[in-house]
């Protein structure tokens, strides 16, 4: 393992490597910084700069992407008092009074410090966890994987915001988007409606930038011409030492900061939820546990220490699934699940040891740009605050036009444009008709994986459906699976009258 | 109806149409076995269907009045529907002519339309900043691409 991650410690610190990682990093904190753009996006909109770079130097772009996004929202949670993603909503609860008690040099340093120790925290976790959960994998067959990619579209349609038969509805919505294109098992053309580019189904890219970059322009459009710009206010980092907070407040901060990054990671690890919960339920944890509750949201260091230690600690936990099983944990993880394929590259157990230099370079990348996030962002600030300040009816065009060179670059056709253009106008419909876009996304991406499974486990057990309840693992996650949708359910209905009402907006 | 009421009849009645459209169109599939290639769709096409219906159910139940509406009617007033329309036109005729007219000249003309679209109504359009962030814009990004990344971005009429 060592010989490994010096190995990949080599690759990223090649002055190309490096570079792209410092540019990903302050890329990243941009789009996690201007509300409105998100990791996800940063992401999906850089892969096509990765095409003709080697796989070990396109990821260690896209990882930087990942950090830099993740925790740029704490920029304009604390400056505007708007969450930048949100992973950074309960760092504006304290960063922001910090900030107008003139502490917000103390509040940018505490949220960049303690995302830089969730997020080696979590790199820590990944690196000794997924070794041990890839050999565990290996043993798995068709029933469980089946099984696996049945539970995480449960859980995500349950746990996503919004209400139960909404949820489960984009999840099968987006199961059944996968079905076009040429059937596994028979190899017959489904839906496809005659037309040759429809043979291979839609692109998961073309998806997720339709989903998330096109729908959001449109949810812009709605009112941008009644929009007022929130101008960042400007502070002054003369005199501060350090980053602006002494030893004894660190010191004092690590059992918190502890609390948060196992909150984090065991969140992170979940399919459908990540850091968008983990932080507002890690500030609630730190207040109930705080000597001195009455002071949250008032401007408390806690409160920041436990949102942005979380957030953070969530990406080592979403990559956790990612790259043992090949399950992505949520829709940043979707879109490094295609970086991944576009390069030829099928996450699961069988990538710790076919790739193993590579998921090496991926820990090394993580940790440079955890690294490099916690300079740039703080001795990088003014920049990222003139950056905030970009109006976004001229930001926004030019992330669309990106989202057409990314979907055209796919295969070099206009199809796939055409096909960001659907997807980002279904994407507008689930915002105006209050569905959630993650369990759609999730359930395009494990729909195959479910279906293909779902086909070779009833070969191998003669057509036997008891296979997948026979199978130890495969049970206990059909049973899970049961177990949260029930679960959902009851709860839904024990605590209000009407079942069916509160279905719909529970 | 209250806007809320309205907009969860709409939705249900949407996810209705899509679990029966899918239906259809599964039923269109050839059949081999009780297990083939059609059995994932009927699947689904049977559970989009029925999420379709619980919605329309959940929403027959909903008060007719609610006492406190989720969001303010501000909010739902403030909702400027033209600009949306104007920008898919947009994006729509900026794919269609991609291919014909060129990636570079396209991407200038739909940048400096979708700015002026987009300004906000207490903003003036300042064309001439507009028309060079357009043109700039698009230059670097096809430049980028086509040179740096050997993407064949489309040159259209600049194929000479």
């Amino acid at each position: 393992m060592i010989e490994l991650l010096q190995q990949g410690f080599g690759a990223v610190f090649s002055p190309y490597v490096f570079v792209l990682i410092t540019l990903g990093v302050a890329v990243g904190i941009v789009f996690g910084a201007v509300p409105g753009l998100s990791a996800t996006m940063a992401i999906a909109l850089c892969l096509p700069l990765t095409y003709s770079m080697g796989p070990a130097t396109g990821l260690s772009l896209l990882v930087a992407l990942f950090v830099g996004a993740t925790s740029g929202g704490l920029i304009s949670a604390i400056l505007l008092n708007i969450p930048g993603t949100p992973a950074s909503i309960a760092t504006t609860f304290d960063g922001s009074p910090m900030m107008k008690k003139g502490q917000g040099v103390k509040a940018l340093g505490i949220g960049v410090v303690f995302s830089f120790l969730g997020t080696i925290f979590s790199i820590a976790a990944l690196m000794f966890i997924a070794p041990i959960l890839a050999d565990v994998a290996l043993s798995f067959g068709p029933h469980e994987y089946f099984s696996i990619a049945v539970f995480s579209l449960t859980l995500i349609a349950t746990l996503s915001t919004g209400s139960l038969v909404k949820g489960l509805f984009a999840g099968a919505l987006g199961f059944a988007f996968s079905t076009v294109g040429i059937a596994p098992v028979e190899a017959i053309r489904r839906f496809t409606f005659d037309l040759p580019s429809l043979n291979g189904g839609f692109a998961m890219l073309t998806v997720m930038i339709g989903m998330f970059a096109v729908a959001e322009v449109l949810k812009f459009a709605e009112s941008a011409r009644s929009s007022h710009r929130a101008k960042p206010q400007n502070i002054s980092m003369k005199g501060v030492k350090g980053f602006g907070f002494s030893i004894k407040e660190f010191i004092s901060q690590l059992p918190n900061a502890t609390r948060s990054s196992f909150i984090g990671l065991g969140i992170g690890i979940l399919p459908g939820i990540g850091a968008g919960t983990s932080n507002i339920v890690s500030y609630i944890a730190a207040k109930k546990r705080s000597k001195h509750p009455e002071e949250f949201g008032k401007g408390s260091i806690e409160g920041v220490v436990a949102s942005e230690t979380a957030n953070n600690a969530g990406i080592g936990g979403a990559m956790i699934p990612l790259l043992t099983l090949g399950i992505p944990g949520d829709t940043t993880t979707a879109v490094m699940l295609g970086g991944f394929m576009i390069h030829g590259i099928q996450p699961g157990p069988l990538l710790f040891i076919s790739q193993g230099p590579l998921v090496y370079t991926i820990f090394a990348a993580l940790i440079l740009a955890s690294l490099l996030m916690l300079v740039l962002e703080f001795y990088g600030l003014r920049i990222f605050i003139k950056l905030l300040a970009v109006p976004k009816h001229i930001l926004l065009p030019i992330i669309l036009v990106l989202c057409v060179v990314g979907a055209f670059g796919l295969n070099s056709r206009i199809f796939d444009v055409w096909a960001v253009l659907l997807f980002g106008l279904l994407g507008y419909g689930f915002v105006k008709g209050g569905l959630p876009i993650a369990p759609f996304i999730i359930g395009f991406i494990l729909g195959p994986m479910a279906e293909t499974n779902l086909r070779r486990g009833l070969m191998l057990s003669d057509g036997n459906f008891s296979g997948f309840l026979t199978t130890p693992i495969s049970a206990v996650f059909l049973a899970l699976a049961a177990a949260s949708v029930s679960w959902h359910l009851v709860t839904v209905i024990r605590h209000k009258k009407s079942a069916a009402i509160e279905l719909m907006r529970s | 109806m209250d806007t809320y009421k309205r907009n969860e009849l709409f939705a249900g009645l949407a996810m209705l149409g899509a679990g029966v459209a899918y239906m259809l169109l599964t039923a269109n599939l050839p059949r081999r076995s009780f297990v083939d290639a059609a059995f994932v769709p009927w699947i689904l096409s049977g559970a989009l269907c029925l999420l379709g219906v619980l919605q329309l159910l959940a929403w027959k139940k909903l008060p007719q009045q609610r006492a406190e509406p989720t969001e303010p009617a501000e909010a739902t007033e403030s909702i400027d529907y033209p600009t949306v329309i104007k920008s898919i036109a947009l994006v729509t005729l900026y794919t269609a002519l991609l291919e014909i007219v060129g990636f570079a000249i396209m991407t200038a003309l739909y940048l400096y339309a979708q700015f002026i679209v987009l300004t906000p109504a207490d903003q003036k359009v300042k064309h001439l900043r507009y028309a060079v962030i357009a043109v700039v814009s698009a230059a670097l990004i096809f430049v980028i691409f086509r040179e740096g990344f050997d993407l064949m971005l489309p040159v259209g009429l600049l194929d000479f």
